[in-house]
């Protein structure tokens, strides 16, 4: 069923098998075309939101509607990565072929396309994020923010409706850091990153979802919340330097 | 140069041991690396089997030939065949000094030298140099993610491709890790030496490693399901049979029949 809603998530919950709650009744919405930042301390579950809307983990929830699938449905599930695409926090973890061409062109062979549509798929995605030329490089060879963009065109490869990026600035020196800033703000697709890094956030997203324990503590205009200085300090966080 | 802190180009360069060398484009590396992967394997098969002198130097001299056909560069190629022949010699090099009594022996005056020994030395080594100049044709000439897709189309196990594919592509990750515990047990002064506090800390060090490596194959895993990966390994680059793939592929495997004739006559 088509919605306005690119994800809408209602009391998602998540619990690891030793019985540690990460998440608990979070509820929230995300417009297509939307950039949300996910916001809140070390080991609030900014990570496991993601991997549960990308069917990874498996959640349960009221309702859970993810580019119009439902991550907990098997069948959607298989659908999800054409979808769907996560950025995880390290680079490392997600360029795993030997090369940049290889490691791009992963996904959109994993999808049953033709030779000729993923090889145009990768020159399209490299160009996107500025690695055109880096296709026979080796993935181990390059910096940190050369990484991170080869992970971005891993999945912008895929055309995802949704992209999920995890600590996307983390590990990037502040050239690579604005670069990525950059990059981020010309893809015109419904984005959720979640991050430490406020100045980013508020560089990128009209709005936040303040993550806590499990729980959403808050959600409002990006430039309103983290200007809140009692509720920034109340869960860990800083007033982003701009805002003080 | 790449501005990063955590780029890292001498330590990475070293773990590069099976990377394509930027070579000549040959005749061998225009192979279909079905044939390629078929011909070389079953001519290393048949290479095992020689236990005769004759044939296993013909051997070698056939794959020394291959080797200059495939214009492999010879820095590149001798570095690793001399790594690779370092590690044969610590298990083979005693056996001319095993004098048993059926021997036939060579006197040198400071020392007596089994006539058998240091022929199964000579026949066994230069097996061994066939053997590993065949590989090295075959990974040098080959990228390794077409070789691990011809392996899969000639029915190799997709759990074992998978494993060379991310061994290959983590090892200097873990590397890396290691060195990172390293330089932290040096800053809070440690240093190795023979007594139990130093075989706890190693122990413990490699404990760390096997943590970290299973949560980062964690990660990987969740990071492949999230792109569609469903176990079948795929690749651009399709294979397509010619005359020369299968000239190449009897010739090698003809030759290499031609010598365990010749040593199942001679043995």
């Amino acid at each position: 069923m088509e919605t306005q809603s690119a994800v809408a998530a209602t009391t998602l919950s998540y619990a690891y098998p030793d019985g540690t709650e990460a998440l608990s009744d979070i509820t929230f919405d995300v417009a297509r075309g939307e950039t949300v930042g996910l916001v809140g301390p070390n080991g609030a579950g900014k990570t496991t939101v993601f991997l549960c809307l990308a069917g990874v983990l498996q959640a349960s929830a009221e309702s859970l509607q993810v580019a119009g699938l439902d991550p907990r449905n098997s069948n959607d599930r298989k659908q999800l990565p054409a979808r769907v695409g996560i950025i995880f926090q390290n680079s490392d973890d997600q360029l795993f072929s030997t090369t940049i061409k290889d490691d791009v062109a992963f996904g959109p062979l994993n999808l049953g396309l033709s030779s000729d549509e993923v090889r145009n798929r990768v020159a399209e995605a490299l160009g996107q994020v500025g690695l055109t030329g880096f296709d026979e490089r080796v993935p181990m060879h390059l910096s940190g923010g050369e990484k991170r963009r080869a992970a971005i065109a891993g999945v912008l490869a895929m055309k995802p409706e949704i992209l999920l990026l995890d600590e996307p600035s983390m590990f990037l020196d502040p050239r690579g850091r604005r670069e990525l800033i950059g990059l981020l703000n010309t893809l015109a697709i419904t984005k959720i990153i979640a991050s430490h890094d406020l100045d980013m956030i508020l560089d990128t997203c009209q709005r936040v979802l303040v993550l806590d324990h499990g729980k959403i503590v808050a959600q409002g205009l990006a430039q309103t919340l983290l200007g809140d200085a009692a509720l920034m300090s109340a869960h860990g966080l800083e007033v982003p330097y701009r805002l003080r | 140069m790449p501005s990063d802190a955590n780029h890292k180009p001498d330590l990475l360069s070293m773990t590069l041991a099976f990377d394509q060398p930027a070579g000549l484009p040959s005749f061998v590396a225009r192979i279909d690396p079905r044939w390629k992967l078929a011909a070389i394997v079953l001519a290393a098969g048949g290479l095992a089997w020689l236990q005769s002198l004759g044939p296993a130097v013909a051997g070698m001299i056939a794959s020394l030939l291959l080797v200059a056909v495939a214009r492999l560069p010879w820095s590149w190629y001798l570095g690793r065949l001399v790594a690779a022949l370092a590690v044969y010699l610590l298990f083979f090099l005693w056996l001319p000094f095993v004098v048993e009594q059926a021997h036939s022996t060579w006197d040198l005056g400071f020392v007596v030298l089994s006539e058998t020994g240091t022929i199964r030395l000579a026949y066994l080594s230069a097996k061994a140099v066939a053997m590993i100049s065949l590989i090295l044709v075959l990974v040098g000439t080959t990228a390794l993610p077409n070789l691990l897709k011809a392996a899969r189309s000639m029915y190799v196990s997709r759990l074992l491709v998978f494993l060379m594919l991310l061994a290959y592509r983590y090892v200097f990750l873990l590397i890396e890790e290691f060195n990172r515990l390293r330089i932290a047990l040096r800053v809070r002064g440690f240093r190795n030496g023979a007594d139990l506090h130093s075989y706890r800390t190693i122990g413990q060090v490699a404990g760390t490693l096997l943590v970290r490596s299973a949560e980062r194959s964690e990660r990987v895993g969740q990071a492949m399901r999230c792109r569609g990966f469903d176990g079948e390994f795929r690749s651009l680059d399709d294979f397509e049979t010619a005359w020369p793939d299968v000239v190449m592929f009897l010739t090698t495997v003809g030759f290499a029949a031609l010598l365990v004739t010749w040593d199942l006559m001679i043995r």
